[in-house]
């Protein structure tokens, strides 16, 4: 009789049977798309739930009035809806996302810009104002302040870079524009920001 | 930590980040807004089939139509007037009822693609309701574009509406913000997003 065979001692598996909840949450996502695009109204409106509150952050950051941007968002799930059968999966579903938001925030912004141009400057405070006290309140108007100064290119990248978290592929896709030109308005938007807040952040201290 | 980023671009970033107050009535108009493009989505597909298959129809009657004429015009010595012939064929569906029933071309109307519309009287009981409308893949399910009268005696609200033969899908909504089906036609299978729906089947004039 053969002598029993001694344990042998399994390493711990590369890949856990539990994914992290990034990737598990990606997975889900994709589920939930692919059965969007079969017909199943209530996939999509858990991406709707899932989306939903980022597309509004963005398109906030992007228009001045908190109804354009609701409504360029609503507008956004439409078409996005209208065009799910002709999504191919190979390119992920949030550039693709974002691709539509951003061109709905850019129509909406012509139009919010052709406004503009009949509102008096004296209607409007170009600065935030003296009687503030809260100082992250102020802080905060200040960067509104000054990403609305931002050409809305630049703004568009900087925001999908930097408050998104997109890479630069994912920016090539939603915005159509080369990954080269894409890091130079980004490397402007934040040259731009940092000189400005850093002026006023040194005028409010002094 | 981002390429470009250093410490003023990451707070700054930071102030950004933090997520917006979702109000739950605008989520709600955005799944309303998809499921009205849905159902138009579903009108535009049935048109074209319809479309064609009146194009069908018309093809194979104006080909009827030239192999009659061209016999009568090999045996007959006079000419006759083909092409009228042709356009009282091609559109039996319109031209049959009202030839054959008086009372039904009373009820019905024509919309603007000639196909025949037939006059539905839908009610809804809601007697402490101050508002009801009807929507439905017939109004692009728009809130405020078929508003139903109140019969003060009865607490009854109705509303006639013009509507194309076939399957239509429809709900009521009570005072801008509730929305039921009509308890007296069969639930829509496939309600849109929770919101409730009936189904109406509306026969050929």
């Amino acid at each position: 009789m053969n002598p029993p065979r001694p344990l042998k001692l399994l390493k711990p598996a590369a890949r856990t049977a539990t994914p992290p909840p990034e990737a598990a949450s990606a997975v889900e996502r994709s589920l939930l798309v692919r059965a969007a695009q079969r017909g199943d109204v209530r996939a999509f409106a858990s991406l709707v739930d899932a989306y939903y509150a980022r597309c509004l952050r963005f398109a906030l950051h992007m228009l001045s009035s908190r109804g354009d941007a609701e409504e360029a968002v609503q507008d956004t799930f439409v078409r996005v809806y209208r065009a799910l059968p002709a999504y191919v999966e190979q390119e992920s579903f949030e550039p693709w996302l974002f691709r539509i938001l951003a061109n709905r925030c850019r129509s909406a912004g012509a139009r919010e810009r052709r406004r503009a141009e009949f509102v008096e400057f004296g209607d409007v405070p170009e600065r935030p104002s003296e009687r503030r006290h809260d100082e992250s309140i102020a802080w905060r108007e200040e960067i509104e302040l000054a990403l609305a100064a931002l050409p809305p290119e630049q703004r568009e990248a900087f925001l999908m870079r930097h408050v998104e978290d997109l890479s630069y592929e994912d920016m090539a896709i939603a915005t159509g524009a080369g990954i080269s030109a894409l890091k130079m308005r980004v490397k402007r938007a934040c040259d731009f920001l940092r000189l400005r807040l850093t002026e006023d952040d040194d005028a409010r201290r002094s | 930590m981002h390429d470009e980023a250093d410490e003023t671009i990451e707070r700054i970033a930071a102030a950004l980040r933090p997520l917006p107050d979702v109000d739950p009535a605008q989520r709600a108009r955005v799944l309303v807004a998809v499921a009205a493009e849905r159902e138009r989505d579903r009108e535009r597909r049935a048109t074209r089939a319809r479309t064609i298959r009146i194009l069908g129809t018309a093809s194979t009657v104006l080909a009827a139509g030239l192999v009659g004429a061209l016999w009568m015009r090999a045996s007959v010595p006079a000419p006759t007037a083909p092409r009228a012939t042709v356009a009282v064929a091609a559109s039996p569906a319109v031209a049959t009822p009202s030839m054959e029933s008086p009372t039904e071309a009373r009820l019905a109307t024509h919309g603007a693609d000639g196909i025949s519309l037939q006059r539905v009287q839908l009610v809804f009981r809601a007697p402490a309701a101050r508002h009801v409308a009807v929507v439905g893949d017939f109004n692009g399910w728009d809130v405020t574009a078929t508003s139903m009268s109140r019969d003060p005696a009865t607490g009854m609200w109705s509303q006639t509406v013009a509507l194309r033969p076939g399957r239509h899908v429809y709900a009521f909504v009570v005072d801008d913000s509730v929305w039921m089906r009509d308890p007296r036609t069969p639930a829509a299978p496939d309600a849109d997003f929770g919101r409730p729906g009936s189904v109406l089947l509306v026969g050929q004039p």
